[in-house]
């Protein structure tokens, strides 16, 4: 077992842990089902169906670790309660004291829960421990924009940037590229083992971790050294289930078992809890969106099909969009835990629109097939169009099949389209989808950190030298031109203008067709208070911010 | 040992293996052959009778009057109920009885033609190919089949789960555990028979040799072989439904497949919806049931000590029925016992 | 030992008995060694085949990331990573490592794969102890008593049973308890091998065993070991009657061969009664294939329990190769799949060993 508890701590941590002990086993004696007194249980026990691959900030890239991560490590930048901007966290300050050199200072004397002071030194090494390490799955690439980090005096970090004035960069900080990490515990140039990590205490979040088995259960205690713009944590510990079936989460927390339910409960799920008196359900906006992509090579009447014709493939397009009911997909397959999304950026972030609500369909948001069937028409093209859809059943969620499936038969109901529905394995999709073999596909999106750059360079930025991420040969110099713009738009009217701009534009073209929005939901028993304050547009569940009152 | 004895020419009716045994059956032997034998006829009507039987497509969203309900149970419109995705359950269980024969059928052609020839060809030349073979063999056997499933369905569709995709990465894998089984008992049957006389005569008289041997090896084989067929039906079916609960199964669009719908209906059963889980679940149990029955019944009846003594004390065993034993059916049943976890 | 038996003993052939040429003569000593030599081949080829399948689908960069990155960050990734390089350079990369003793940490979680063996291992080994003392409660009595009273009804009806534990797939098993005991009942846990507390005691002791029964013997509180136990009923219920009802049919078909033995008929002759000559004279010969059979169907144990590790949360060798399967983390597939190569080697080493000592001519 991964047990992070062993003899051979120092006396620090011996006495740390051993205080951990008593009051991990007063919680329990406590736990599960405690007194109704009025006063705030001293734990908190929350279930995930999340899954952890390692806790070193540089070998993670995806969701699971991430949660993790920003419990414990320390961030210089992070997004307060309720907001989706960012803002300071251990850092008092930051400001580009020249275009390229983004200057931050930290709190003084900042420290680690294993005693060690954390300085610029520590932060230094982290992003250059990053870059060295740049790990197969790590979170490197997206400090593309970062040259060189020094730390001239112990509370002052210069970051110098490969182009000026980047916006980004704050939010970039706050991201799965941020936690900062302790030079004494973490090697410079491989990848700490979760072991190694926990029982080296390296940690300066709102919790640390005091017990853990990997993706089993991991034991948090409060931080009392963390100074950081989000404050104290409410409750002392938090214990974190790790479900492998979202059905044994559901139980769980119907049955009381656990307190709180983050992530992921099934559609079906979530509707049934509703209608539970014991629990509540909690919608907090979300950042995750899907979609599918039309690769304009080798979609119907593509640049690489026999009868190429952009403006019949543009067509082809508008029509789809035309004929997608995103309300229907919403309440049928999702029942409510995805929100229709009519742009390309989610609704609760700066500039967001609903660009593509007037432009398509009944140009209220719902479908209309003679729209479809005029642009059709109008494009000379003869029906039905033959539309190899691919999805995939794995990784964007078990809800996928019947969500494409509902797709299809909208798409096919007035006889407008037929279509080929296809699924496939994650990896060898990812490897076809590279490969240009699907015309169009589904695609689905969590946010890096919660900025509408992050919803429109990796996907519609196309250079010359560089590609998208969703390599579908579109390419508008224009929205590259005006995606670089918004990076450096230091007046945020002035940004949230070109940002809106660019979803118009892109609209117009379709690279994609956005479908849905996935609210972000907790289901907490009753008595537990704060669900709402960490549900917030930084799509982060901050555990520090939940407590259990009764 | 072997007395491949000269008994009366039988029918040709009699002679296909299962009227043969049923024939042969008494008592509750029978009954539970007879059992088996309806099971697996209802199963093979109702692939066959699927579009007639079934009140809508396997992948049909929406009828005459809109869209179906999701998640509707059991009503007029829809007997069995919806699923979360809006198919009729009916329809589906219905319409999965061909995707479960077709896995069989592939499965089985497979296993047979594979494992026949290579258990010939090892046994009959021997050598260093023979061990070389039977280490493989071994060393397939090692591994998980359900993962050996998975990896096999990646590589053979390239992920995809498209009817024939899913069928084949089921029916694959399934071979590719089950050949050692054809392997060993057509191997077992090869050595014992190229140590035969009549083998050796032929030899002498300058016969083909390897004509001879695979029309005997055959023949004795026909008797152990129905047995492995019933298994290798049943895990077939087992490990398309495996493949489908673990998420790597059929599109429900491309064709209907229990495990599929059993793997949506997880998060049903914890809201109380039984009736998207327990259909589908009911129509594997059924038929590997029926299938099993089969099996079993026929194992019993190629085994004299199993078989129900029969009150007629005259009649012989027909021909060839006892000359298995030594080297064949016990050994291969017992073999077939190990295969039967699949935890 | 009596070898009476086996002429219906020899069901229980391991995969590699029958492939024994019987005119070839040896000693029992000599026929160990070749048959302990045959277990590096069998292992490294499936060493072997599970590294070049793994090559053929995909890399875990892509798997991890392809959702992430574009064309060209992945290929960078990919071959700093060196898996772009021919896989005959990386197989003897891979076979050399592993000669020296270094099996590295797993790609996906960076974990030493030893501590994924022995944590998973642990968890899958108890898994298989309960569900083979359910086997042996409910199939041996049961195989027992069928045939006792074959041919009549009960008889039949403990068959039907039997087959009907063969046919249920574990997860609809699991769909059906989950919907009585955790929806209807709310009696036993459905899931998991703990609570919260019982997992957060396990984490609290020093060198734990991962195997929970031992570990919550050592921290000694009665709670604990109860909620273990209650954790293990459902799962080891439901992975046991599959075993049991082979042992049930293995036990029948054997009983009543021995019940026809001249060494039977001598005790029946005798005046013993029908139902003494089942528990007494029958049982005990027909008791050897069964104990082979046990071995094989521990290998199989650990090696396929992948459906019910995953539907009764039990975080087991089974469900983690599921896991990384899908991660394609090569280190630790490769790693675990060696690991299961030889414990069913092994088994079925000792298996033949056992067989070939009872009967001389399996013998090579």
């Amino acid at each position: 077992m991964t047990s992070a508890y062993t003899k051979t701590r120092r006396t620090l941590a011996v006495v740390a842990g051993t205080a951990a002990f008593a009051l991990v086993l007063a919680g329990c004696a406590a736990g599960g089902s405690s007194s109704s007194d009025g006063t705030v249980a001293k734990t908190l026990t929350i279930g995930t169906t999340d899954k952890v691959t390692t806790l070193d900030p540089a070998g993670s890239y995806d969701n699971g670790s991430f949660a993790v991560q920003n419990q414990v490590f320390p961030f210089l930048y992070n997004t307060p309660y309720g907001s989706s901007d960012v803002e300071p966290d251990i850092a008092e300050s930051g400001d580009f004291t020249s275009p390229t050199e983004f200057t931050v200072k930290l709190k003084p004397g900042l420290k680690f829960a294993n005693g060690n002071a954390l300085t610029s030194s520590d932060v230094k090494f982290t992003f250059d421990r990053d870059l060295k390490i740049a790990d197969g799955n790590g979170p490197s690439s997206l400090l593309y924009n970062l040259a060189s980090v020094a730390a001239p005096d112990d509370t002052t970090v210069v970051f110098t940037l490969k182009t000026a004035n980047d916006q980004v960069f704050k939010q970039i900080l706050s991201s799965p590229a941020g936690p900062i990490v302790d030079e004494d515990v973490f090697p410079a140039d491989k990848l700490a083992t979760d072991d190694e990590i926990v029982k080296g205490n390296a940690f300066a979040g709102q919790y640390t971790i005091t017990s853990y088995t990997f993706n089993t259960l991991i034991g948090y205690k409060a931080n009392p050294d963390y100074q950081g713009v989000l404050g104290k944590a409410k409750t002392d510990v938090v214990n974190v289930k790790y479900y492998t079936s979202q059905s044994n989460l559901k139980l769980d927390i119907q049955q009381g078992n656990i307190d709180v339910a983050f992530r992921s409960l099934s559609p079906t799920d979530i509707s049934s809890l509703e209608s539970d008196k014991k629990v509540t359900v909690y919608h907090g906006p979300g950042g995750e969106i899907r979609y599918f992509v039309f690769n304009f090579e080798t979609q119907p009447f593509g640049t690489k099909t026999a009868d190429a014709d952009p403006a019949k493939a543009l067509a082809v397009r508008q029509a789809a969009a035309d004929l997608i009911d995103r309300d229907a997909l919403s309440k049928n397959v999702y029942k409510g835990t995805y929100s229709p999304l009519y742009s390309y950026v989610p609704d609760g972030l700066t500039g967001a629109t609903t660009v593509l609500k007037s432009l398509y369909g009944d140009k209220k948001g719902g479908p209309d097939a003679d729209a479809a069937k005029a642009t059709l028409e109008a494009a000379g093209i003869t029906t039905p169009v033959k539309l190899d859809l691919q999805y995939n059943t794995d990784h964007y969620g078990e809800s996928s099949s019947d969500e494409y499936a509902a797709i299809k038969s909208q798409l096919e109901a007035t006889g407008l389209f037929t279509v080929n529905l296809q699924s496939t394995e994650y990896v060898q999709y990812s490897k076809d989808r590279k490969a240009g073999v699907y015309s169009v596909f589904q695609l689905g999106w969590f946010p890096d950190y919660s900025d509408a750059d992050n919803y429109l360079t990796p996907f519609f930025y196309n250079p010359t030298d560089t590609e998208a991420f969703i390599i579908n040969h579109y390419d508008d110099p224009a929205v590259d031109k005006l995606i670089l713009e918004q990076g450096v738009t230091s007046d945020a009217k002035a940004r949230a203008k070109i940002i809106e701009e660019i979803q118009a534009k892109v609209a117009a073209q379709l690279p994609t067709i956005p479908m849905l929005q996935g609210d972000q939901v907790a289901v907490a028993v009753k008595g537990v208070e704060g669900v709402k304050d960490t549900l917030d547009a930084s799509f982060k569940f901050r555990y520090a911010a939940l407590s259990k009152v009764g | 040992m072997a007395s491949t004895s000269l008994a009366p020419k039988r029918s040709i009716w009699q002679r296909i293996p299962v009227v043969h045994q049923l024939r042969q059956s008494v008592g509750l032997q029978r009954g539970m052959l007879v059992a088996g034998l309806v099971l697996v006829a209802i199963f093979l009507l109702t692939a066959i009778f699927a579009p007639l039987l079934a009140p809508y497509g396997f992948s049909q969203l929406k009828g005459d009057d809109g869209d179906f309900p999701t998640q509707q149970a059991p009503s007029s419109a829809h007997l069995l109920g919806t699923t979360v995705g809006g198919y009729d359950v009916l329809s589906r269980v219905i319409w999965g009885t061909q995707t479960a024969f077709l896995v069989i059928v592939v499965a089985i052609i497979l296993s047979i033609f594979i494992g026949v020839f290579l258990g010939l060809v090892s046994g009959y030349l021997g050598g260093w190919l023979d061990r070389i073979l039977v280490v493989v063999a071994d060393a397939v056997y090692a591994f998980p089949s359900l993962l050996l499933a998975i990896v096999i369905s990646i590589v053979i569709s390239g992920g995809q789960s498209g009817l024939w995709a899913g069928v084949t990465s089921a029916a694959v894998s399934i071979t590719v555990v089950f050949i050692p089984q054809y392997f060993r008992v057509i191997r077992a049957e090869t050595l014992r028979i190229k140590a035969e006389a009549y083998v050796e005569s032929a030899k002498v008289i300058g016969s083909n040799r390897s004509r001879i041997m695979f029309r005997h090896v055959l023949r004795n084989a026909t008797r152990t072989l129905p047995l492995i067929f019933t298994l290798n039906a049943s895990e077939a079916i087992l490990t398309l439904a495996g493949l489908g609960f673990l998420g790597f199964g059929i599109e429900p669009t491309a064709a209907a497949e229990w495990g599929y719908d059993l793997h949506k209906a997880i998060s049903d059963v914890t809201s109380g919806i039984w009736w998207t889980a327990l259909f589908p679940g009911l129509a594997i149990v059924l038929v590997v049931l029926g299938i099993t029955l089969v099996g079993e019944s026929l194992n019993d009846l190629a085994d004299p000590r199993l078989r129900t003594r029969r009150r007629a004390i005259g009649s012989l065993p027909p021909a060839g029925d006892v000359t298995v034993i030594p080297g064949g059916t016990l050994d291969e049943v017992g073999n077939i016992d190990q295969l039967e976890a699949r935890p | 030992m009596t070898t009476t038996s086996t002429e219906v003993g020899t069901p229980v052939a391991p995969p590699t008995q029958t492939k024994t040429e019987k005119k070839r003569g040896g000693g029992l000593g000599r026929y160990i060694v070749i048959r302990f030599l045959l277990i590096i081949p069998t292992v490294f080829i499936l060493v072997t085949l599970v590294f070049l399948l793994m090559r053929t689908i995909g890399d875990p960069i892509s798997a991890a990331l392809g959702g992430k990155l574009n064309a060209a960050q992945l290929q960078e990734r990919i071959h700093a990573a060196g898996y772009d390089r021919p896989v005959l350079v990386q197989y003897f990369e891979y076979l050399g490592q592993i000669f020296t003793g270094n099996f590295g940490n797993t790609i996906s979680d960076n974990r030493p794969i030893t501590e994924v063996l022995l944590t998973y291992g642990g968890a899958t080994l108890e898994l298989a102890f309960y569900a083979l003392i359910v086997a042996f409660i409910v199939g041996i009595p049961l195989g027992m008593l069928a045939a006792y009273l074959r041919d009549r009804w009960p008889d039949a009806v403990l068959r039907v049973l039997a087959i009907l534990f063969y046919a249920t797939p574990v997860f609809f098993a699991g769909l059906i308890l989950q919907l009585i005991f955790g929806v209807w009942l709310d009696v036993l846990p459905i899931a998991g091998r703990g609570t919260t507390n019982t997992e957060l005691q396990m984490q609290l002791l020093p060198n734990p065993t991962g195997i929970y029964l031992i570990d919550a013997f050592r921290i000694g509180d009665p709670q604990i070991i109860g909620d273990v136990l209650a954790h293990a009923v459902l799962p080891g219920v439901a992975l046991g009657l599959l075993t049991a009802g082979v042992f049930l049919r293995l036990v029948r078909t054997n009983v009543i061969g021995t019940l026809s033995t001249d060494y039977v008929d001598a005790a029946r002759s005798r005046g013993v009664g029908e139902f003494r000559l089942v528990t007494k004279h029958a049982y005990k010969p027909a008791l050897i294939p069964i104990i082979t059979v046990i071995g094989l169907q521990i290998a199989l144990l650990l090696s396929g329990a992948v459906l019910t590790e995953t539907t009764f949360e039990w975080k087991g060798l089974g469900f983690m190769l599921a896991q990384y399967l899908s991660a394609r983390d090569f280190v630790a597939v490769q790693g675990i799949v060696a690991l299961l190569a030889v414990i069913v080697a092994i088994t079925n080493f000792i298996v033949d060993i056992i067989a070939a000592a009872i009967d001389p001519r399996v013998r090579y």
